[in-house]
């Protein structure tokens, strides 16, 4: 009590800093540059709700600066300087009462816009194309289901029957559609989100949830799974990519394209060799045949503890791997695609990843010693509570030849 | 016990109750030392628990605040490596139980512990055993989860422990169950906290005080004791299911077996969200008491802010699935639920309405005590507006998980609950200790956390809406953004901020010490207070006061200090007697024979049973019988033992001992 500095004018201090914060807060909204930004919404729904909540960060920053202002005024004005003790006045029911019913008009208010969001939010009924989900320990499965038409997602192959596609990490979806996900999981909780072009839903093992997507242009969508997930869960990212309808039917036709073995005698031959003794046990790839004609069918349920190891069949038509987390292509080819204009994207997605344009690095690394690059539980003496099985993958001790097979193999699946 | 505290002579009415043997125990004597070491262990004091409550959550707001700031350390740079992802798991999931089981909710307990029964003019608790059991049991549960760190890891499943991320094939080492009992072990404390404070508000209040003149410190702890006298047993049941899950096969949470893991949601929110208001009530309180202090006024609407207290309590049970809006409930559910939330930011606003109105044409003296309370209002006005934006259940599916929830919630609860106990400590330590904190190092001690916090949480707003979400061991400068929003350097701001408000933090330990090697005996009352606590010697005697007051004002204290000498509607404070005047007039008509129940073994005892169970639960199950025999024997040592030591127990033997009459309780 002896000492009493100039209280007020520190306070003020804060509150201008508060203001600065207020407006920092404020100016977010223009941002255009991190691509898991919440306010630069680029698709129908995430729209809806970025008109939905501009308004009310703008009211309840109003209310914020007021509040400060009046604190910043009281304790200016009624600092101690010696004036008599105040009326002991215990309260005075017009302003209690006031700030009671302004407050919960203005609530009012919002909950009305909210509701109502929140339904239209939540409509199937205008769907175009369904794409099923399925998340698991550290990555993202995605398959697109066959109409009754033979159409997947609304588009109909040009040269083969339909059946259902499996991909995963990045999810293709056509530009200006209504796309539906049915959403899941194998194991834990994870969550779904693509910032910009709709909020989180969780993906729940033994339910399944609906959410809506839509993408105004071609472009690549960043997410992450932000419901935590275990050990890597820092490592579970996913990329929604829309493509204009024309390149969107020229991904789903070559996606479909028969599988065609590598020329005997290169090394991409030793690397199917290879991947079959090595990989095939849990990764999938659709149209291998093993010596006698018969098709070679993974099983991951056999050796990994979600039941599912992602389908590798047209793997270096993405671009990322190991749940979205590494980049297929080498920086200066990244940025091309990622940087493309929405007039190019299409043509510049469309090429995969090419032999100049492969980052070896990484893909080697992983295939050197995955759990070393990406933290799992791989390590057969942690595994007794799951009887042996993994939970991501494990070091296979390859070779740095059966690397080099193994990269000239995965190279040609596209 | 404890309702022995009305004069009474021999023939005054009370009859002997229990016949006793010659010592309490026959073999042993029972503890009845004033002084030393045994006068804390067994004491069931509740002004001595209150301390122990404190010393030990503070010591766990520090190892908290070190978690936290290992963090921090982990995110300054997007790929940090000094914590691999196992132990920043560990470490975020135990940053949070420790600082919401073992920092707040106790530093709660302190506070409740030591200042209701001043508060309303009582001589101790209604019930004292069960008072000390608590905090043993508290004691005892949280370093049992800490010895986890040093057998195999700690708990890593996050705070909310979702299921089934939770279930032993996810997490194998032994942490999660470390973490289950112990919260089950720290539960009892609460919950038999709650009974005991609920009890001795409802039965014990002075003479005059009717409800409504009760200090609202005291009202807000009460409404915290019912929220908890619900709260607990949700979570317990919750953990429960998950120690049978865990360790005895049960499948509660598999969902092979057909469970759905939002039931574990449903039981961790219905609890985990009163838990907020558990949380934030007491500090709440505390801020109440101090900002009329130094404005030299009552608090403004003091029946409305106890009523929205109340109303928050019970809205408070309707909110909980705003946890849940993106766990996929369905339209209607989230709609309702969105509706709740909204309106549980009314009698929020009330509160700092109130507030504001309270220094409103007051006397401001800012002391440290009043610049966190007013620190409070300004912080927690950010984080309530934060919450309306998510309370908006479609902006809330964006925000969600991200960093911007760990700014909202730390504004809440920083810029609440904590600012709200460090305005208390500084607010009662001279009532506490007799020794006044120094303010220069009070006013570093406040400022330093205000602009540490400010830095740490303020950044993470940006680095939510940019769409970093949580609980990420590292993140990828691919995703960060450039420019002014640059996700890096953000991050490395808020570690910045964290080092500061950790310093700050630290500031009060450094105060502690300073002060009480410095500084004399503190005045009788240097705040010029309002309320009974402060009618009693610092630190008050035993048995807290000489005389019970009579109450006939809400703000008693001052009533009694002040006469109003205006005419009609003319008011004119004077002051017409000190708080000297006020003791030395009580110490005049003391009570003849006060009586206070005696110390004794048995609460520690019958707590450190509990954890001995719990590591049988994890690592032998003969283990749960050695301390079930151990909780056996406390239980009969207890029903057996009289309320008050008998003569023998004393050495010499006293002709009294410490029982005269007594009206056995519990």
């Amino acid at each position: 009590m002896s000492e009493r500095p100039s209280t007020p004018r520190r306070l003020a201090h804060a509150a201008r800093l508060a203001l600065l914060g207020a407006g920092a807060l404020a100016i977010s909204a223009c941002a255009q540059d991190a691509p898991q930004d919440t306010w630069a919404p680029e698709g129908e729904n995430a729209q809806t709700i970025h008109n939905l909540q501009w308004p009310i960060f703008l009211v309840a920053g109003i209310v914020g600066v007021i509040v400060m202002a009046v604190v910043l005024y009281a304790v200016i004005k009624f600092k101690d300087r010696g004036q008599p003790i105040p009326e002991q006045s215990h309260g005075n029911p017009i302003i209690e009462y006031t700030f009671i019913a302004l407050p919960a008009a203005i609530l009012a208010v919002i909950a009305g816009f909210t509701v109502n969001t929140i339904f239209d939010l939540a409509e199937t009924q205008d769907t175009e194309c369904v794409i099923n989900v399925t998340g698991q320990q550290w990555w993202w499965e995605y398959d697109y289901p066959v109409a009754a038409d033979g159409s997947i997602c609304g588009y109909t192959p040009s040269n083969a029957a339909a059946v259902p596609l499996i991909t995963s990490g990045q999810v293709i979806i056509p530009t200006d559609t209504k796309v539906l996900i049915r959403g899941t999981s194998r194991d834990v909780i994870h969550s779904f989100w693509i910032p910009k072009l709709n909020g989180k839903r969780d993906m729940v093992p033994g339910r399944v949830h609906t959410w809506r997507f839509h993408a105004d242009g071609p472009g690549i969508y960043a997410g992450q799974c932000t419901e935590f997930c275990g050990l890597s869960h820092a490592n579970m990212r996913m990329e929604m990519i829309a493509l204009d309808p024309d390149d969107f039917q020229a991904w789903l036709d070559n996606q479909l394209e028969p599988y065609q073995s590598p020329e005997a005698g290169t090394l991409a031959a030793a690397g199917e060799v290879t991947y079959v003794s090595q990989c095939a046990r849990c990764h999938q790839v659709d149209g291998l045949v093993d010596g006698n004609g018969d098709p070679i069918v993974s099983a991951p349920d056999q050796w990994v503890y979600s039941g599912a190891a992602p389908n590798l069949t047209n793997f270096m038509t993405r671009n990322t791997f190991a749940g979205a987390s590494w980049d297929l292509l080498t920086p200066a080819c990244r940025d091309e695609v990622w940087n493309a204009s929405p007039e190019d994207f299409g043509a510049a997605y469309l090429k995969g990843v090419t032999p100049e344009c492969l980052n070896e690095i990484d893909l080697k690394e992983w295939l050197r010693d995955a759990p070393a690059k990406k933290p799992m539980y791989a390590d057969a003496t942690a595994l007794l509570e799951t009887d042996g099985k993994v939970r991501g993958m494990p070091n296979l001790g390859l070779s740095e030849d059966q690397i080099n097979e193994l990269v000239a193999y995965l190279l040609e699946r596209k | 016990m404890a309702l022995i505290e009305r004069p009474a002579t021999r023939d005054g009415g009370l009859v002997p109750a229990v016949v006793t043997p010659s010592s309490s125990y026959g073999v042993f004597r029972r503890p009845v030392e004033t002084k030393g070491w045994k006068s804390w262990l067994f004491t069931i004091d509740h002004k001595k628990l209150g301390i122990m409550y404190g010393v030990t959550a503070i010591f766990f707001f520090f190892l908290g605040g070190f978690e936290a700031l290992l963090i921090r350390a982990q995110l300054a740079t997007n790929e940090g490596t000094i914590l691999s992802a196992d132990k920043y798991n560990q470490m975020f999931t135990m940053h949070a139980t420790t600082m919401v089981f073992l920092f707040v909710m106790p530093m709660a307990a302190a506070f409740a512990n030591y200042f209701v029964p001043l508060q309303i003019g009582a001589r101790d608790v209604a019930f004292p055993r069960i008072n000390a059991f608590g905090f043993w049991c508290f004691l005892f549960g949280a370093i049992f989860i800490n010895t986890s760190w040093f057998l195999g890891g700690a708990a890593d499943g996050g705070w909310f422990m979702y299921a089934p991320n939770s279930s032993v094939p996810f997490s194998p080492t032994s942490g999660i169950d470390f973490w289950t009992l112990g919260l089950q072990i720290t539960g009892i404390a609460s919950l038999t906290g709650a009974i005991n404070l609920i009890v001795t508000v409802i039965n014990m209040r002075a003479p005059g005080m009717s409800l409504m003149k009760m200090p609202i410190f005291t009202w807000m702890i009460l409404i915290v004791q019912f929220l908890l006298l619900f709260a607990i047993p949700v979570i317990t049941v919750a953990l429960f299911l998950l120690m049978f899950q865990r360790n005895f096969d049960a499948t509660f949470f598999s969902v092979e077996a057909g469970a759905d893991p939002l039931l574990w949601q449903h039981l961790f929110w219905i609890f985990g969200h009163p838990e907020v208001y558990i949380l934030i009530l007491p500090s709440f309180g505390i801020v109440s008491e101090v900002l009329p202090v130094f404005s030299k006024k009552p608090l403004f609407g003091y029946p409305l802010v106890v009523f929205s207290g109340a109303a928050i309590g019970f809205v408070g049970w309707g909110v909980w699935a705003h946890h849940m809006f993106a766990s996929g409930l369905g339209p209607i559910s989230v709609a309702v639920f969105s509706v709740a939330t909204m309106a549980i930011a009314i009698p929020t606003g009330v509160k700092i309405v109130n507030w504001i109105m309270t220094m409103w044409g007051g006397k401001l003296v800012f002391t440290t005590a009043m610049l966190f309370a007013i620190g409070l209002i300004v912080q927690f006005t950010i984080g309530g507006l934060s919450g309306v934006t998510h309370a908006v259940a479609p902006s809330d599916t964006q925000q969600t998980d991200t960093y911007y929830i760990v700014a909202h919630f730390h504004y809440v609860l920083f810029g609440g609950a904590v600012l709200g106990i460090f305005s208390g400590l500084y607010y009662w330590w001279p009532k506490m200790f007799g020794k006044l904190l120094n303010e220069t190092l009070g006013k570093w001690n406040f400022w330093l956390m205000i602009i540490g916090m400010n830095l740490t949480f303020g950044p993470m707003h940006i680095i939510g809406l940019q769409g970093q979400p949580r609980r990420m061991y590292q993140t990828t400068d691919a995703r960060a953004g450039e420019g002014f929003f640059n996700l890096n350097f953000w991050n490395l701001v808020a570690s910045i901020g964290s080092l500061i408000l950790g310093i700050g933090a630290f500031l009060f330990v450094i105060n502690v010490f300073y002060s009480h090697r410095k500084n004399g005996p503190a005045p009788l009352d240097p705040w010029d207070a309002r309320s009974l606590e402060w009618m009693t010697a610092s630190p008050p005697k035993e048995h807290n006061f000489d005389a019970i007051p009579t109450v006939h004002h809400l703000d008693e204290f001052f009533h009694r200090k002040y006469e109003d000498r205006g005419e009609g509607e003319h008011h004119e404070y004077h002051q017409v007697a000190t708080a000297e005047d006020v003791l030395a007039e009580q110490e005049a008509n003391a009570d003849k024979h006060i009586h206070l129940p005696s110390p004794s073994y048995w609460p520690i005892v019958l707590a450190f049973g509990l954890p001995v169970m719990a590591y049988g639960v994890i690592y032998n199950i003969w283990l749960i019988v050695v301390g079930g025999a151990i909780v056996m024997a406390a239980m009969y040592g207890w029903g057996l033992e009289p309320a008050t030591a008998t003569p023998d127990d004393y050495d010499p033997p006293t002709p009294e001992g410490g029982a005269e009459l007594e009206v056995a309780h519990g």
